[in-house]
């Protein structure tokens, strides 16, 4: 096999905007997702049936259904039958972040209910609303212990945002199979990209391995 | 023998009783927790509550914190009527009635320190300094200064328990229960909480104590109550109930304990375990 790395180097600067491009996909949806989320999560443990029921719609569609037809919705359903039409970038977040809400939902819920009733009835004998005791009792106790199930969801998204490549946003995918498709150097390209990804998730998967046995809360 | 027996004389300095319970019912289903309980519960009163387990002493408590609602009946602390469906009114009797639990419920996330400072901050709006000093009054108070920084993990159960009655004293409460405080510890830790308790007796404190430690309801109570099947069967002064009872059930479940009566008592007296962990 004739090789030639050069392609490689030459595309250096177009690898780094993509590889941002992903890095920042990645960030905003979690930053949205986190408090979507745990909206989610709290609509869902409502004791009005109608919110808890509509937040379980929800969820269940979105982590029922492919992300990559949840972003071709969004992108060619909404304009044409609804009359709404959402820029490249616009349909990548709206779709990761509902998509990854609904985890991080389920995530949070399980965290939240696992939490003994007795933790809440110690925070509510010292007189604390019920608001109180979720905030400062509950959830800080919840989170920490589905901070490994959320690392992976973290992980899962980073390379999902690979789907956002189908609408044509300058992802690390997008931009890697675009000068593949120039360049035609398909195993130099396909594996600078997964040398790339590899690069960024691996620490990433370490990081928070390293976040969970410092602030475990031991019990 | 029933209820009829509890024309006894108890202390309650002329002023109304701290805690009223009238005629209470609590159902769960089809199971009846407390039938028909009415219990006075006077300032400065040490009252124990006995009797087997599954019995109500439990549901009592957690009634009277407005942890639970109630299916009859009515509760009055200082006077007012508590309505635990309301999450005010639950609110104003739990930040004035310190709960000491049997699994302790510490907040493993939270250092000791913070564990005690957190109703005050929270609760009472109180500034960090002052409620931080507080706390360390009260550590000292249960002997464990030298913990302040530590975990709930860190400590054994009889230290969490002592760390717990310091977290509800923080909140200054007007009375103070106690659901079997010693029941999941260790038996050699079993002294230092029941010393602590006893301390805050001789200070005064109005406590209400759901027991199996029938040494400490004898020695420390003003008034013990025994409930069986969520009734209560008998109440009176400690010496009515260890020594001279007349109620087949409450002599039942004393001699099930190993309590056989005033010749049993005075070897009681001088177990090591009096001695050194009660009387130290």
């Amino acid at each position: 096999m004739n090789l030639d790395w050069s392609v490689v180097w030459d595309n250096l600067p177009r690898f780094w905007d993509g590889a941002l491009m992903t890095v920042w996909l990645s960030v905003v949806t979690m930053a949205l997702a986190i408090p979507g989320g745990l909206v989610l999560a709290f609509m869902r443990l409502s004791k009005v049936r109608v919110v808890a029921k509509s937040a379980t719609a929800f969820v269940e569609f979105f982590r029922a259904t492919p992300l990559i037809l949840q972003i071709y919705w969004i992108y060619y359903v909404l304009p044409a039958y609804f009359d709404v039409q959402l820029s490249q970038m616009t349909t990548a977040i709206v779709g990761l972040v509902c998509n990854i809400s609904s985890f991080n939902s389920e995530t949070f819920r399980a965290g939240i209910v696992s939490i003994r009733l007795g933790q809440w009835n110690a925070g509510r004998a010292i007189g604390m609303t019920d608001r109180q005791v979720m905030v400062r009792i509950v959830l800080p106790q919840a989170l920490m212990r589905v901070l490994p199930a959320f690392a992976t969801t973290w992980v899962s998204l980073f390379k999902d945002t690979s789907l956002v490549s189908i609408i044509s946003v300058a992802d690390l995918s997008y931009v890697s199979l675009k000068i593949r498709t120039e360049s035609f150097r398909i195993f130099e390209v396909l594996t600078a990209m997964a040398a790339i990804y590899w690069m960024m998730g691996y620490p990433q998967a370490k990081l928070v391995d390293w976040l969970h046995r410092r602030y475990r809360v031991a019990e | 023998m029933t209820a009829g027996q509890t024309k006894h004389r108890r202390v309650s300095h002329g002023s109304a009783p701290i805690l009223a319970l009238e005629h209470i019912v609590k159902r769960y289903g089809a199971l009846t927790a407390l039938e028909d309980v009415s219990l006075n519960v006077n300032r400065g009163e040490v009252v124990c509550l006995i009797g087997p387990s599954g019995s109500g002493k439990s549901t009592l408590l957690r009634c009277a914190n407005a942890l639970e609602t109630l299916d009859g009946g009515r509760i009055l602390f200082e006077g007012r009527e508590v309505h635990a469906g309301d999450p005010k009114s639950a609110r104003a009797v739990r930040q004035r009635m310190g709960m000491v639990f049997q699994n302790f419920e510490l907040f493993p996330h939270l250092t000791v320190l913070r564990n005690i400072t957190i109703g005050p901050t929270t609760v009472l709006r109180l500034d960090p300094a002052a409620a931080e000093q507080r706390a360390r009054t009260l550590l000292a108070k249960v002997d464990l200064s030298d913990k302040a920084t530590a975990y709930p993990a860190a400590l054994s159960g009889g230290q969490q328990q002592r760390v717990a009655i310091a977290r509800a004293l923080a909140m200054e409460p007007a009375l103070m229960l106690f659901d079997e405080p010693t029941s999941a510890l260790d038996p050699e830790t079993v002294g230092e909480v029941l010393t602590v308790m006893k301390a805050l007796a001789d200070e005064g404190t109005t406590m209400v104590v759901v027991t199996h430690e029938m040494d400490f309801a004898r020695r420390v109570g003003d008034w013990i109550v025994v409930f069986d099947k969520g009734r209560i069967i008998e109440e009176g002064p400690p010496k009515q109930i260890f020594e001279t009872t007349t109620v087949a059930r409450t002599r039942e479940f004393l001699s099930h304990l190993g309590w056989h009566g005033e010749s049993t008592l005075e070897a009681a007296d001088v177990a090591p375990l009096d001695k050194e962990d009660i009387a130290r």
